[in-house]
């Protein structure tokens, strides 16, 4: 080696590396380690349910996550075949958040302040759908349960000399005939997170949570149809706006984003158009944080069953 | 080899090299938040990825060149958003200057530069080189010699420029 290579060496072993550095790397380890524990869950064989290409970028000393949760209730307009199933569902149904419940602890460096909203979903006499609230309260309980049982943990495995903020709060988004939508939203702030997002739908007809493909009639590609067109509304975003980046048509093949999962998160705006939600790196980097896709009714027309979407 | 257990030589290889992995993402993104970005996510993408690692004895490599997309992803990105900013572009900027030596390496193009701070820096086996830029042996060869021509006009151009 000449003596020039042999003085970019030694700066090249004078760049000085972070004391910070390992912690962050072990977050980031343990990071990956959790979210691929909590994507056991929903895997199945054959789907990119989760995105492979899952990360952030944290600027500074802290990432911020947030994360949103909408719980969303179709109010079914097309009553008839409702009646014949014993959960009778009623036009109309009022559905309100009727109290709620706070967690909050401190430990340290480390805090959590978690609202646990109850919903109470009734008919148009004001009594109150025990199985429609149930599910849903149900629901809400679970997730929450799960982000109170990492808080925990974390606090434990840390021995409460982490630096961790959870926090979680709801609001009503939307209030209209057919729906009504509660939007959480979660924040996780610590060396490194990762930002997720789940809905959950209850068709108020049967009083049972539905995932897209109960949208749509059983055998057909729906997912193929709204993948097209996402790619198409990627491709166009990227053309029209630099600043704009997606995981398409990148030399990494299995970064790309093929085709959404049967339960991909949804939800339908006020109007009445499928809206398909992806988690902050699923479909693009970091910075572009959660991205939705609004899907053209006419593209999913000739698959969906009736009632669901808006003309 | 199944899954948990290479990711568990994925964990022992990032404890074990994360500095190494961060000056190679230094000599890309050239500042220490963004190399610090590029490890950590690249420690994420890795752990996540481990179940895709053919071999075991690929690791390291494995984690230079996620490390080395990880950066170039970077800086696409940033001279995305560089280029929207910027107006008039006028010639290099200086705010390197403490690598004046480094900055050297800028002569080089993405593979060039991993391979000659792999092979001379890193000290890995000409093999290693090759897997991580997954090219063969020969071509390898032939980038280091390359590079390394390149280098040297560089460097003699910049001492006349540095020391007049």
């Amino acid at each position: 080696m000449n003596h020039n290579l042999e003085q970019i060496k030694q700066d090249y072993q004078n760049i000085k590396v972070p004391d910070s550095l390992k912690q962050k790397m072990e977050d980031s380890i343990k990071q990956a380690k959790s979210d691929m524990e909590r994507e056991k869950i929903p895997a199945r064989p054959g789907r990119r349910r989760n995105a492979l290409f899952q990360s952030w970028v944290a600027r500074g000393c802290a990432g911020v996550a947030v994360a949103a949760l909408l719980l969303t209730i179709l109010v079914n307009a097309s009553a008839p075949i409702a009646y014949a199933m014993e959960q009778i569902p009623v036009l109309g149904a009022v559905v309100k958040v009727v109290n709620f419940r706070e967690y909050k602890q401190q430990n340290g460096q480390m805090e959590a302040n978690i609202k646990v909203p109850q919903v109470r979903v009734g008919d148009e006499n004001g009594e109150v759908m025990e199985h429609a609230s149930r599910a849903l309260n149900g629901r809400i309980q679970d997730y929450t349960d799960e982000l109170i049982a990492a808080y925990e943990a974390d606090v434990k495995a840390s021995g409460g000399e982490g630096t961790q903020a959870v926090d979680l709060d709801y609001e009503v988004v939307t209030d209209n005939e057919r729906l009504f939508s509660l939007q959480f939203h979660q924040t996780v702030t610590m060396a490194g997170a990762s930002q997720s997002e789940k809905i959950y739908h209850i068709d108020k007809q049967t009083g049972n949570m539905v995932t897209l493909k109960d949208l749509f009639e059983e055998g057909t590609d729906y997912q193929a149809l709204i993948s097209e067109n996402i790619k198409q509304q990627m491709k166009e975003q990227m053309e029209q706006d630099d600043s704009k980046s997606y995981y398409l048509e990148m030399d990494t093949e299995e970064w790309n984003f093929q085709e959404i999962a049967q339960d991909v998160d949804f939800y339908v705006n006020d109007s009445g158009r499928l809206v398909i939600v992806f988690d902050e790196y699923e479909v693009a980097p970091g910075y572009m944080g959660v991205v939705s896709f609004e899907i053209p009714t006419e593209v999913v027309e000739p698959v969906v069953k009736e009632g669901y979407l808006g003309d | 080899m199944n899954s948990p257990k290479k990711q568990q030589l994925v964990e022992q290889e990032l404890l074990s090299s994360y500095e190494s992995l961060y000056r190679l993402a230094f000599t890309y993104v050239k500042n220490e938040p963004d190399a610090m970005d590029v490890v950590q996510e690249s420690a994420y993408k890795a752990m996540k990825n481990a179940g895709s690692l053919k071999r075991g004895d690929f690791v390291r490599t494995w984690l230079c060149r996620i490390v080395i997309n990880t950066s170039l992803e970077l800086l696409k990105q940033k001279q995305r958003e560089f280029s929207r900013e910027t107006i008039a572009d006028d010639g290099r900027e200086d705010r390197y200057c403490d690598f004046d030596t480094i900055d050297a390496l800028e002569i080089l193009n993405e593979k060039e530069r991993a391979a000659i701070v792999l092979r001379y820096f890193e000290d890995r086996k000409l093999q290693e080189v090759a897997d991580a830029l997954e090219e063969n042996l020969s071509t390898t060869k032939s980038i280091l010699y390359r590079s390394l021509k390149k280098l040297k006009v560089k460097l003699t151009e910049g001492e006349v420029c540095y020391e007049s």
